[in-house]
């Protein structure tokens, strides 16, 4: 419980950041925005209680997250009006720019260990994401061609 | 009780620090400049990611003391454990776009599941050219895969993180860490110039991070014509969720030993005599 009230009250703070951030770039009232952001933080704070309810399953807070808010929004559930609505005052790219802000700070003290990385790690890196990238989207390409979605 | 205080403090100056990194990077905005075939879409994400980066002791720190006393050691620890937290808003508002498109999704179920595979195409293209620069073992741990932390945690369980296999792992995962989301943020919307179809692009975004999906795929939706972005960030966000089910599967079952055999085959041909890391 001391738990919970603890992660809940840093996703108030996020809360708080994001409504200041839509509003200054998405020009959305933070204080009109509060119930949509209450319902947001409370999806997310179930699916960490779910994450620590299932410590044996190995599937991320985050992705339990999609996972609830996917069910309360699938077009045949009651519930999916409402949620789409009142959670459509949250800006969704609004809710980006303070996670790249904290895992910005967060890498800070990595910094030297990378200089002391070989120069080719970059070069390996670079190729390992283009790898990455480029071959899922390319069967992806062909799958969905296959298909005639596009 | 001291400990509690630190801990407060870290929290406090955190929370100031990020509220002015958003207040500016939004305040900046979006813009979009075209370069060559394609366009590179700058979101607010981008220049936080980079400010965070900036204002750390060993960048800006080192220079300006004011700074180097609100984010130190501790504040950085702190913002560490806060992104799972406040990632958990933006997972929210991604169910709300894979929700009411459920039904695209599972028609497009055989594409988002196939695709996983091509994440395995990593090593046909960097194996090759970590083997010419002279790296030996290392090169199987830096291009199994993406290395997000569920391949760290294989790698470093079958060869031990202080093998050579363990250095090459944790150097593609650090090189990830700290640029992959100002990679994948620029290639997301450039990536349109190749001719792949946004939605093709968009399934690529998944790639089991969900800082490097959320970079890919929002500067990639941001550049569609704005009736397909909502499917971009439907497709990536599902791509994204299976390669949390099936990623480290993958990684086991197929990319360890392909890697493995590809390097036996390569290594003697490509590789430099004597050479290391």
């Amino acid at each position: 419980m001391t738990k919970t009230l603890e992660q809940f009250k840093l996703l108030i703070l996020v809360g708080i950041l994001i409504l200041i951030g839509q509003q200054i770039g998405f020009g959305l009232n933070a204080v009109q925005s509060i119930p949509g952001m209450i319902v947001v933080l409370l999806v997310a704070q179930l699916s960490l209680i779910i994450k620590g309810a299932l410590p044996n399953v190995k599937f991320p807070a985050f992705a339990w997250a999609t996972m609830i808010s996917l069910l309360l929004s699938m077009p045949f559930m009651p519930t999916a009006n409402w949620f789409l609505s009142t959670t459509g005052q949250v800006n969704f790219l609004g809710t980006t720019t303070p996670i790249l802000a904290f895992a910005g700070i967060s890498v800070g003290n990595k910094l030297g260990a990378l200089k002391k990385m070989s120069w080719k790690i970059v070069i390996i890196a670079i190729c390992v994401f283009i790898g990455t990238f480029f071959g899922s989207a390319i069967i992806a390409q062909i799958v969905l061609k296959l298909q005639g979605i596009i | 009780m001291a400990n509690e205080k630190s801990i407060t403090k870290a929290l406090i100056n955190a929370f100031i620090t990020v509220l002015f990194i958003v207040v500016i990077s939004e305040f900046i905005g979006i813009k979009k400049f075209a370069v060559g075939p394609g366009t590179v879409t700058l979101l607010p994400m981008l220049y936080a990611v980079i400010f965070g980066m900036l204002v750390t002791p060993g960048i800006l720190g080192k220079v300006v003391a004011p700074l180097k006393k609100l984010v130190d050691n501790d504040v950085i620890e702190f913002a560490g454990s806060m992104v799972m937290i406040a990632l958990l808003p933006l997972g929210v508002k991604y169910g709300t776009l894979v929700g009411p498109n459920i039904m695209k999704i599972i028609q497009a179920g055989p594409a988002l599941l196939l695709q996983e595979l091509g994440n395995i195409a990593t090593i046909f293209v960097a194996l090759p050219v970590a083997l010419l620069l002279g790296m030996k073992r290392e090169a199987i741990g830096a291009t199994v895969s993406i290395c997000r932390e569920p391949t760290l945690g294989v790698i470093g369980e079958k060869y031990g993180i202080n093998s050579p296999e363990g250095t090459g792992v944790l150097g593609t995962y650090m090189m990830g860490t700290v640029f992959g989301t100002i990679f994948f943020g620029l290639l997301g919307s450039l990536s349109l110039g190749t001719g792949l179809h946004p939605y093709a692009l968009a399934m690529a975004s998944g790639m089991g991070s969900g800082s490097m999906m959320t970079a890919a795929s929002s500067s990639l939706a941001a550049a569609v014509p704005s009736g397909m972005s909502e499917t971009v960030l439907a497709y990536a966000a599902t791509s994204n969720m299976l390669t949390g089910v099936t990623g480290l599967y993958v990684v086991i079952f197929i990319s360890i030993p392909l890697v493995n055999k590809l390097y036996n085959v390569l290594e003697p041909k490509i590789g430099k005599k004597g050479g290391n890391s």
